[in-house]
């Protein structure tokens, strides 16, 4: 075997460790995603596509992917500010607030779902409220949205923290005495250093929410072609016994998921790689 | 003036951190603040640089007040002491952060990024990220940083501290460099004398958030005027000398013989001379001692001698002082050859040059009827605190009948006599006053440090040993301090503009003269309710008392003052005309 790549570390063995790597990515991920693609692989092409492209499917992506993509959105803008006053300000009960961020953790998802859909329905608390106000969440797309920020804030919060962490105070003291305000000290100096933690947080939060399923059939009211989501239809086509149907959807969402997150590490490394080569 | 400080006053839950400072600097002077940690320095600092805002006073920049100003607006320069580059930026957009953010073109930006590049002997290194360059090359990246928008001071917090001994040299030399040719008004903080020696023009010497001394580095060596900067700035002995007719001696004086002032002098290791006997000794006698250490130490040895017993008296008792005074003494390599010495030998000690501190108080003597009261005088926290920061002794003078008439002690002992209040205090101490006492501490029983001074005259020819004494005694207690003039309620409008000026012109002297920066205060109407109304105004107060002649010292509030109900510190000065001047 070749050495050439071989490099010291503490951990023993390369070899080892590259050998434990594979084992494990391939008997836990790899090859239940290798069945999934060989059931999905015994359809023709023509029924493949027809099942891809059918309406109801078509509209459950966009239900999916887009719900996630604004959930994380949202949590990214609030996940910050929430990481923000975590790490900058002492306040009163700042050890419990910590806490209370990790509950979509560990909770079931499902008791998220109830518990929001209790909230949210028509006749719920804030469900009311909005309602007089015209606006209603549970059972239309804003209730997907609402779950899935639910389900995403602990990942943007913790991934931005640490890295805040990082900014010390210092820096804005430099950055303030060289003439920049708030606004530039926080878009020239404080963002660009969390930065890529904020994406990797974007990036968790939204596959997160692609994947979603126990809090968002709760809320969502599951109509088809409206509120239905692509993990939803899955279900209903296991329970409909095609089970080839829901292999070729859940081959389709994996190789959608993997492309996105593709996309956005690149998208990372080129940020990274045009931050290092800037004034060059 | 480039930087002007007035009455700069940093509180952190209410204890000053920077206590009334006042200092200008002119254009293109290098100041160095100097001071261990915890002195206030770096906070002041942060104060004219606007990063920390002020409690008190007022910060102008090129005759500007910038009190109120935030920092992005004051145009200063500022160097951390951990570098605070940005670490995304290269250096180029390090350097040209100011530029960017005031909106100015690229071709210009460039041009002055390289001017500055090669300022700091950088060229070239404009696409490095600071990850990339080592902790020296940083600290030069930053200083290029702080120069770029042309500010009008430049502010350094240490900026040698995270640096090896060698690279720190040489950027010590290259700041120099660069502050000569752009003749920029510059401040930098340390804890280091030896780099505040290499760069300063004027060194400025603050502890516990007063600025003790500020002035040109030979001058504050050579001449301080206060213990600490004596002791800070190099080593050196403190000695209690006695000022004679012939000259300051280190022996105390027999007792019953009209005692010599007692002074504080300052005996620098490299001032001591060795020889093998008195008729050797080139300079002053002192006395005979025995080398218990001796370190050699390349070009410098050091030396520990102990004096006899009845030898010199070090102003700050150390372990093992019974046995006599332990001096240090260092010697260069000629003088070593001249005189080799060697650890148990007995030698004859000379002083070269002693300075004499011009400290008011040199030490304190308790004066109590017995062993137990004195005690207790000497444990109330404000005269061991005292004595413990000024690092002074407290001896005790023992007296049968202290609130007697009959039996007098010695009204006026070596170094300030410390009392206390109570029953039949008020005429013990308007006895000592009227045969010949100077200053005396009176002191309730278990006096806390004060937090506020108010500092009173009854005639303004005791202003200036008021202040000198005041000084000290604020040097070391980090209180509040506040001038009171009370002038009678009927005094006419048209007089009143001249009291004012009066007052500051009592300011100005008191800055001038001892460094102390007073705040002041002037009133009209009955001079005893007011100070007293203002002694109970706050918590912990201590009053100090300036008297000139001593018909004003009225005895019935004397007696109030020491034996009424309420009973606090209170200091009296007494200064005549003929009494030597302050400092």
């Amino acid at each position: 075997m070749a050495t050439w790549f071989r490099k010291p570390s503490v951990l023993p063995g390369f070899g080892l460790t590259l050998g434990f790597t594979t084992f494990f990515l391939s008997t836990l991920v790899l090859l239940p995603l290798a069945a999934l693609v060989f059931k999905a692989s015994s359809l023709s092409w023509h029924d493949l596509v027809g099942i891809l492209l059918d309406e109801r499917a078509l509209a459950s992506y966009r239900l999916s992917f887009g719900a996630a993509f604004i959930a994380a959105l949202v949590n990214s803008v609030f996940g910050f500010i929430v990481a923000w006053s975590l790490v900058r300000y002492e306040f009163p009960g700042r050890k419990l607030v910590d806490a209370v961020i990790d509950l979509p953790f560990a909770l079931p998802t499902a008791v998220s779902g109830i518990a929001l859909a209790a909230v949210f329905s028509p006749t719920g608390w804030l469900g009311q409220k909005l309602a007089l106000a015209g606006v209603q969440v549970a059972y239309t797309w804003y209730g997907v949205v609402v779950a899935l920020i639910l389900i995403g804030l602990p990942f943007v919060v913790r991934s931005v923290q640490p890295a805040l962490v990082e900014v010390q105070r210092d820096l804005e003291d430099a950055a303030e005495t060289l003439g920049a305000s708030a606004w530039q000290i926080f878009r020239r100096i404080v963002l660009p250093a969390v930065m890529p933690a904020l994406v990797t947080g974007f990036t968790l939060a939204f596959a997160r929410g692609i994947g979603e399923y126990g809090s968002v059939v709760f809320i969502s009211g599951n109509l088809p072609y409206q509120t239905e989501i692509t993990p939803l239809l899955i279900v209903i086509k296991l329970e409909q016994y095609e089970y080839d149907a829901a292999a070729a959807l859940g081959f389709f969402m994996l190789v959608m998921s993997f492309v996105m997150l593709f996309a956005i590490n690149l998208v990372q490394a080129w940020g990274r790689r045009r931050q290092a080569a800037a004034g060059r | 003036m480039s930087i002007t400080l007035d009455q700069v006053t940093k509180r952190y839950q209410a204890a000053p951190v920077v206590n009334d400072v006042s200092l200008s600097i002119q254009a293109g002077e290098f100041l160095v603040l100097l001071g261990p940690s915890g002195s206030g320095k770096s906070t002041l600092l942060r104060a004219i640089a606007g990063l920390t805002e002020i409690d008190h006073g007022r910060v102008s920049l090129h005759g500007r007040d910038v009190t109120g100003v935030p920092a992005r607006e004051r145009e200063v320069g500022f160097v951390f002491q951990h570098y605070a580059l940005f670490k995304h930026m290269t250096v180029a957009h390090n350097i040209e952060f100011a530029l960017q953010v005031r909106g100015v073109k690229a071709a210009e930006r460039r041009a002055r990024r390289e001017e500055l590049l090669g300022l700091v002997a950088l060229d070239g290194m404009d696409d490095r990220l600071p990850s990339e360059l080592s902790g020296g090359q940083q600290q030069r990246v930053a200083v290029a940083r702080a120069l770029a928008h042309r500010p009008k001071v430049l502010l350094m917090d240490e900026p040698f501290g995270a640096l090896d001994a060698k690279i720190r040299e040489e950027l010590r030399r290259t700041i120099r460099k660069i502050q000569r040719e752009l003749g920029i008004a510059t401040i930098l903080v340390t804890h280091d004398q030896e780099e505040a020696f290499a760069l300063a023009d004027r060194i400025g010497v603050m502890h516990q958030g007063r600025l003790l001394e500020c002035a040109a580095p030979d001058e504050l060596y050579t001449r301080p005027t206060t213990r600490f900067v004596a002791t800070f700035l190099g080593a050196a002995n403190l000695l209690l000398g006695y000022r004679m007719p012939e000259g300051v001696r280190f022996t105390p004086p027999t007792r019953r013989q009209t005692p010599p002032r007692e002074v504080v002098a300052v005996l620098r290791p490299e001032e001591v001379e060795l020889a093998a006997s008195a008729p050797d000794v080139k300079s002053n006698f002192v006395g005979y001692g025995t080398i218990e250490e001796l370190l050699f130490g390349g070009s410098i040895e050091r030396l520990r001698v102990r004096m006899p017993t009845d030898g010199p008296v070090p102003v700050a008792p150390g372990a093992g002082d019974a046995d006599g005074a332990v001096l240090e003494v260092s010697r260069t390599l000629p003088e070593q050859r001249a005189f080799p010495a060697d650890v148990g030998q007995r030698v004859a000690l000379g002083a070269r040059r002693i300075h004499v501190l011009p400290t008011p108080i040199s030490s304190f003597t308790v004066v109590a009827v017995d062993e137990s009261r004195a005690a207790a005088l000497r444990a109330t926290p404000l005269l061991a605190t005292l004595a413990g920061r000024m690092q002074t002794r407290v001896s005790t003078r023992l007296e049968r009948r202290v609130a007697s008439r009959h039996e007098r002690g010695d009204p006026s002992p070596p170094g300030m006599p410390v009392v206390e209040t109570g029953p039949g205090s008020a005429d013990n101490v308007s006895w000592m006053l009227h045969h010949g006492a100077e200053q005396i501490l009176c002191l309730p029983p278990g006096a806390v440090v004060p937090s506020r001074v108010v500092i009173h005259t009854l005639d303004a020819a005791a202003n200036d040993g008021t202040f000198a004494v005041a000084a000290s005694l604020l040097r070391h207690v980090p209180a509040e301090s506040l001038y009171l003039a009370i002038h009678p309620f009927e005094t006419p409008e048209d007089e009143r503009g001249a009291k004012l000026r009066e007052l500051l012109d009592a300011r100005s002297n008191a800055l001038g003269r001892h460094g102390l920066d007073l705040r002041t205060e002037a009133r009209f109407g009955e001079a005893k309710s007011e100070l007293s109304r203002e002694l109970l105004a706050h918590d912990h107060p201590m009053l100090v008392l300036g008297v000139g002649d001593l018909e004003r010292l009225d005895d019935r509030w004397l007696a109030d003052l020491l034996e009424g109900p309420v009973q606090r510190p209170v200091l009296i000065v007494r200064h005549s005309a003929d009494a030597h001047g302050g400092g």
